[in-house]
C-alpha cells in the first residue's frame, strides 16, 4: 500500500521527460520554435535600430531600381516606432506597419500556445494543426494582402 | 552510425526550415523581396541534401519536407518580384521617363544659358612680342540696369579689343 504512490510518481516523472524529449523531435514543434525565433529576431532588429538616428542597414532594393517607393517602404521605421509606443508616427511611415506587426506578435503567441497544447493534448494533435494552419493562413492573408496585391498586380 | 546519419539529415532539415521561414518573410516584403532569392536557393539546396541523407538512413522527413516546400514557395514569390520591378520600370519608362528627361535637359539648358549670359569671355593670342587680347563681357544684370536707365538704348554685347605690342 505504501509502495504504489511512489511508483506512480516516478512513472509520471518518466512520462513527462519522455514527452518533452519526443516533442523536440516533432516537426511541428521544431517549426514553431524556428518561427518564434525568426519573429524574435525581427523584434530585436526593430528594437536595436532607432528611427531617430535612421541607422537601418536594409535599404529598399525596389526603390533603388525603379526610383519610386514601394508599398513596404518605411516598414522598419514603423516597427521600431510601434515598439517604442509612437503609434501615430508609425502610421505615417507605413500604413500597413501595424497590421504586419500584429501578425508577427499574434504568430509568436500562437507558437507558444499551440506548442503547449500540442504537448499537453496528444489525442487532438491533427485537429490542432489543422486549426493552426487555417488560422495562420487567414491571418497571413489579412495582414499581407496589400503587399500581395502589389506583388501580383504586376505579374 | 545510423543514428548519426539520421541526426545529420535532421539538422540540415532544421537549417532549411529556419532559412525557409526567413526567406518567406523576406519574399513577401517588396523592399527586400528580390534578394530573398539567394536564401531561397540555399534553403532548397539544404533541404535537398537533408532529404537525400534522410532517405539513405530511412529517418523521418517531416521537417525537411516542410523546409523544402517553404523554400520553393518563397523562392517563387521572390522570383516574381523581378517581374514586378521589370513591369514597374517599363510603366515608369513609358509614362514618366521622357517627361523627366525633358525636364532635366531644359533645366541644364537654362543653367548653361544663364551662366553664359553673366560670363566674361577673354581670348588672348600671343605671337612672339605681339599680343592680342579680346574681352567680351555681357554682364546681363548690369545691362538690364542700363536698359532700364536708357530705356532700351543699348542691347548689344560690350566688346573691347586691346592690341599691345
Amino acid at each position: 500500500m505504501q509502495i504504489q504512490p511512489v511508483m506512480s510518481v516516478s512513472l509520471s516523472q518518466n512520462r513527462t521527460t519522455i514527452d518533452l524529449k519526443a516533442g523536440l523531435t516533432e516537426p511541428y514543434l521544431i517549426f514553431n520554435i524556428a518561427l518564434a525565433g525568426v519573429i524574435m529576431l525581427i523584434m530585436i532588429y526593430s528594437g536595436i535600430f532607432s528611427p531617430d538616428i535612421n541607422n537601418y542597414p536594409v535599404v529598399c532594393i525596389h526603390e533603388k531600381l525603379t526610383g519610386e517607393p514601394c508599398v513596404s517602404c518605411g516598414l522598419s521605421h514603423s516597427f521600431s516606432l510601434i515598439l517604442r509606443g509612437r503609434i501615430d508616427e508609425a502610421y505615417q511611415w507605413n500604413q500597413n506597419g501595424m497590421r504586419i506587426f500584429i501578425f508577427f506578435a499574434a504568430q509568436f503567441l500562437m507558437r507558444v500556445v499551440f506548442s503547449g497544447a500540442y504537448l499537453s493534448r496528444p489525442d487532438s494533435r491533427k485537429q490542432l494543426i489543422s486549426y493552426d494552419i487555417t488560422g495562420s493562413s487567414l491571418l497571413f492573408l489579412t495582414a499581407f494582402m496589400p503587399f500581395l496585391i502589389y506583388i501580383f498586380k504586376f505579374c | 552510425m545510423e543514428e548519426a546519419k539520421s541526426n545529420s539529415g535532421q539538422n540540415l532539415g532544421i537549417a532549411a526550415l529556419v532559412t525557409g521561414i526567413i526567406t518567406f518573410v523576406m519574399a513577401v516584403i517588396p523592399c527586400v523581396g528580390m534578394i530573398a532569392i539567394i536564401p531561397g536557393i540555399i534553403t532548397i539546396v539544404l533541404a535537398a541534401v537533408g532529404l537525400s541523407q534522410a532517405q539513405r538512413s530511412n529517418s523521418p522527413r517531416g521537417v525537411i519536407m516542410a523546409g523544402l516546400i517553404i523554400g520553393i514557395v518563397a523562392t517563387l514569390i521572390s522570383f516574381s518580384q523581378y517581374f514586378v520591378a521589370g513591369k514597374f520600370a517599363k510603366n515608369f519608362e513609358s509614362d514618366k521617363w521622357p517627361e523627366r528627361i525633358e525636364d532635366i535637359v531644359n533645366d541644364v539648358q537654362e543653367n548653361v544659358v544663364r551662366d553664359l549670359e553673366d560670363a566674361n569671355v577673354s581670348i588672348k593670342v600671343e605671337d612672339g612680342d605681339d599680343k592680342v587680347e579680346i574681352n567680351v563681357g555681357t554682364n546681363k544684370s548690369d545691362k538690364e540696369k542700363t536698359l532700364e536707365e536708357l530705356e532700351g538704348a543699348d542691347t548689344t554685347s560690350n566688346v573691347s579689343i586691346i592690341v599691345t605690342k
